[in-house]
């Protein structure tokens, strides 16, 4: 008769989100993907977060007519949470803004090629020759995206 | 005055500026360097009564542990007065149209934020200080809005967030454990509730996340790119400064919280290895800015073999490797503005501008270490703290950290012979603003003080690390009631 343990399936479904979410940022290669995956990441994060003060059976930490319940939810962990949501939306909208203006100068959000784009750019304000032996074999391939971000 | 102001005057100015800045654009300009020099009064006067007794500010009137506190010991307050001084430093001359003022007021969130950093002794809160720090160093990094510093902040970005969430992970790992996130209770409740696996999971994943700042072992690939994309105030700002608060944070939940013995030995290795990628990379490097970001690299390493150091002897000797990195950094970076570029481009420098060119000899010679600047005290002390410890760990940390000072030797002379090859009088560059110059010389001024006044600079240094290591201390001070949940 006993039931499944509702913690353990929502801590592990939490640390599924923070496997996923880190999966993803190491495997992507579109930026937006990217972006995403960190969006998992910080929802598994902040999952967990309310996980810390969650007590089974309980009630939400609110007085109603003075009565107050006999099991409550820790209410610091919810607090917590809606502060790490409001930041991370924030970042994510700043990163979202990186993004279009990456899209809008190199013409590319695939992360390989920006890559080069960044180190061509930076040896090129350092005064580095540009056929660098470390970047040498790629430099062909992105040819064309060089010059579409040259046009954007 | 409080020393809280020290936190919210900057906070205040950064939102007032803008308004400021449209009735004068002028006060606008001036408002600033105004608020940060005021603060830096603030820690000034502060410094007396903290040297004697260590100050706990219940914020909003709540007591901890209920209540968010401010910690302050001549330590934080040391870090405190620090970004103040060290922002005003680095400050922006950068005119008065909108986007300067959009700089000026990142700016100053960053002062603000930092300052409360160094602060805060509640772990929640720290998180909150870390992401707003992280947030105006975001928009200070894509500054110069071209493609190269949208795609570096980009990619600090994700590291940075990635960071960030595995922070709040281990947070909520020490929530679990303890149901406290005050430091004090933390520290009261640490010996028996966090030492187990779960304790250490919580602190390499808060280690990882501060570490994104700290430039540690894996997390550190943003450094580079975003010092070369950035302006090389930005990248002063980041490495001198913002760097050491993140390093504050991790020295912090070392002493109070996580006292594993295999806690230090991760801090160690990563430090090791730390120290072994980055100067190896520098040692590579073919352009000046991304030499010194290496090398920062490799420094902030350094001071993580000290803090792994157990006792007040490592944080002595951490703090003095960070203090002398937060002095010398920041004005190589103000000086490579400059003569930032390819290594070929710096010949003739010593032509266009033989002072900027002395100046950075000494702080090169500092940062290697060569003896009687301040740069080779600090790492004998490392040296010295940890040959004192048993184990071969710290004997193979010691050689590498002597094998990175004759790396480090070789590519910064390589500079040093560039900067003062000749070349034929019409290819010599121009030479470097005033601004620069005087705050590269007041640093440089610095060294040779620390070098007349070294004894009683250690003395003070040794006090403060003392004061740092004090766990009971920091308890009774926070909670002089024993209160334990």
């Amino acid at each position: 008769m006993t039931p499944p343990d509702l913690g353990a399936i929502l801590f592990s479904g939490a640390f599924g989100l923070v496997v996923i979410g880190i999966l993803g940022i190491v495997m992507s290669t579109h930026l937006v993907r990217i972006v995403l995956s960190i969006v998992l990441l910080e929802t598994g994060a902040n999952l967990l977060l309310m996980l810390s003060g969650y007590r089974a059976g309980a009630a939400a930490p609110i007085i109603i007519d003075g009565v107050i319940p006999a099991a409550m939810v820790d209410p610091v962990p919810q607090a917590l949470v809606l502060t790490a949501i409001v930041i991370g939306v924030a970042v994510q909208a700043f990163m979202m803004t990186l993004v279009l203006r990456l899209r809008s100068v190199y013409g590319t959000l695939d992360i390989r090629e920006l890559r080069t784009c960044l180190e061509r750019d930076i040896a090129q304000e350092a005064g580095i020759g540009l056929p660098t032996s470390d970047n040498l074999p790629e430099t062909p391939g992105v040819g064309p995206v060089r010059t579409q971000g040259g046009d954007a | 005055m409080s020393p809280v102001l020290m936190f919210v005057l900057p906070l205040l100015a950064a939102f007032l500026l803008p308004v400021v800045a449209r009735g004068s654009p002028r006060a606008g300009r001036l408002f600033g360097p105004l608020v940060l020099s005021l603060n830096c009064v603030i820690g000034i006067l502060a410094w007396a009564t903290v040297s004697e007794q260590t100050q706990v500010i219940a914020l909003g009137g709540f007591a901890p542990p209920f209540g968010i506190a401010f910690y302050i010991d001549r330590l934080a307050l040391l870090f405190a007065i620090a970004v103040s001084l060290g922002v005003l430093l680095l400050w922006p001359d950068a005119g008065e149209d909108e986007a300067a003022q959009r700089e000026n007021t990142l700016t100053l969130v960053l002062a603000a934020s930092a300052t409360g950093l160094a602060l805060s002794g509640d772990l929640f809160n720290i998180y909150v200080f870390y992401e707003l720090t992280a947030v105006a160093t975001y928009g200070l990094a894509a500054g110069r809005r071209n493609g190269a510093a949208y795609a570096a902040a980009l990619r600090y970005v994700v590291i940075s967030s990635f960071g960030a969430a595995l922070m709040l992970i281990g947070i909520a790992l020490v929530y679990m454990a303890t149901g406290t996130l005050n430091l004090a209770q933390l520290a009261q409740l640490a010996p028996g509730m966090l030492d187990g696996p779960l304790g250490l999971a919580a602190f390499v994943f808060i280690l990882i996340g501060a570490g994104v700042k700290a430039e540690l072992f894996p997390v550190n690939t943003w450094v580079p790119e975003v010092y070369a994309a950035a302006s090389k105030r930005v990248a002063g700002l980041l490495a001198g400064i913002i760097s050491k608060l993140a390093l504050l944070i991790i020295v912090r939940l070392l002493v109070l919280v996580f006292q594993q013995a295999e806690a230090l030995q991760i801090l160690l290795l990563l430090g090791v290895l730390g120290v072994v990628t980055g100067e190896l990379a520098a040692w590579t490097a073919r352009d000046l800015t991304r030499m010194l970001a290496y090398s920062s690299i490799g420094q902030l390493g350094v001071m993580f073999i000290a803090f792994s150091i157990p006792g007040p002897a490592g944080l002595y000797a951490g703090l003095a490797v960070a203090l002398h990195h937060m002095v010398v950094k920041p004005a190589l970076f103000l000086l490579a503005e400059r003569q930032g570029g390819a290594l070929e481009r710096l010949a003739g420098s010593a032509q266009a501008s033989p002072v900027a060119c002395a100046l950075f000899v000494l702080l090169v010679l500092s940062l290697i270490g060569i003896p009687p600047l301040p740069g080779f005290w600090a790492k004998f002390l490392v040296v010295t703290a940890a040959l004192a410890q048993p184990g071969t760990d710290y004997l193979l940390a010691v050689v590498v950290i002597l094998l990175a000072a004759v790396v480090e030797a070789s590519y910064l002379f390589r500079v040093i012979v560039q900067l003062y090859r000749r070349v034929p009088a019409a290819r010599v560059g121009g030479g470097h603003d005033s601004a620069t110059l005087t705050i590269s010389a007041a640093l440089g001024l610095v060294l040779i003080a620390v070098v007349l006044w070294l004894a009683p600079i250690g003395d003070g240094l040794r006090g403060i690390a003392a004061q740092a290591a004090d766990r009971a201390g920091y308890i009774q001070a926070v909670l002089p009631d024993g209160a334990s949940s």
